[in-house]
């Protein structure tokens, strides 16, 4: 059910921002911002209830946590950085849209540099 | 944290709005700049404490 309140408060925004388009087009970014924040705090509980049944799987299956933690880290890092893209591109920014990818990238590749490091550790064994 | 949030800040939009078309025509421009200054800082203020707690739960979560 919780798809129909996220559905519910995206188009209330929507209809806030139609109305406050014509005469106040700068609160139309605030509206969105706050959307946006309500949107991806609703989903939290359930980000949650994932992040417990990765870390009892990598548990079970003896994976090290670290390769675990980095990939969290990533995907926390998606989630910020794809919510600021999106709003830039809304706001018409596409400018720092693009810079603000650029550097979520560069962070994403700096801290999978040790999952990289361990793979080649690994096919290195494995070759004669 | 919930869509009285997103009602609030439409009703400051539109006071907003309202107060700057009653100044201006009074003739008082000056002072509909600044009500609309207020505006959006009220507006701000709001937003950053959302915005700050959403990044404090993301950063606790992911542990980044």
């Amino acid at each position: 059910m919780e798809v129909v309140q996220i559905i519910g408060v995206g188009l209330i925004a929507i209809v806030i921002i139609m109305v406050l388009k014509q005469n106040k087009p700068e609160f139309v970014i605030y509206v969105e911002l706050i959307a946006g924040v309500i949107i991806l705090s609703m989903c939290f509980d359930k980000i949650t209830a994932v992040i417990n049944f990765v870390y009892e799987l990598s548990s079970k299956i003896q994976l090290s946590n670290k390769f675990v933690g980095i990939m969290l880290k990533i995907t926390g890092i998606a989630i910020l950085a794809e919510f600021a893209t999106s709003i830039c591109k809304d706001a018409g920014e596409s400018a720092i849209a693009s810079k603000i990818e650029i550097g979520s990238k560069v962070l994403i590749v700096t801290t999978s540099i040790p999952i990289i490091s361990s793979l080649l550790e690994i096919i290195l064994k494995v070759l004669p | 944290m919930d869509v009285d949030l997103l009602f609030k800040i439409a009703a400051i939009g539109i006071l907003v709005a309202v107060l700057h078309q009653v100044l201006v025509r009074a003739g008082r421009e000056d002072q509909a700049m600044m009500t609309t200054l207020a505006g959006i800082i009220i507006v701000l203020t709001i937003i950053i404490k959302e915005i700050s707690t959403l990044f404090s739960t993301v950063r606790s979560l992911f542990n980044l």
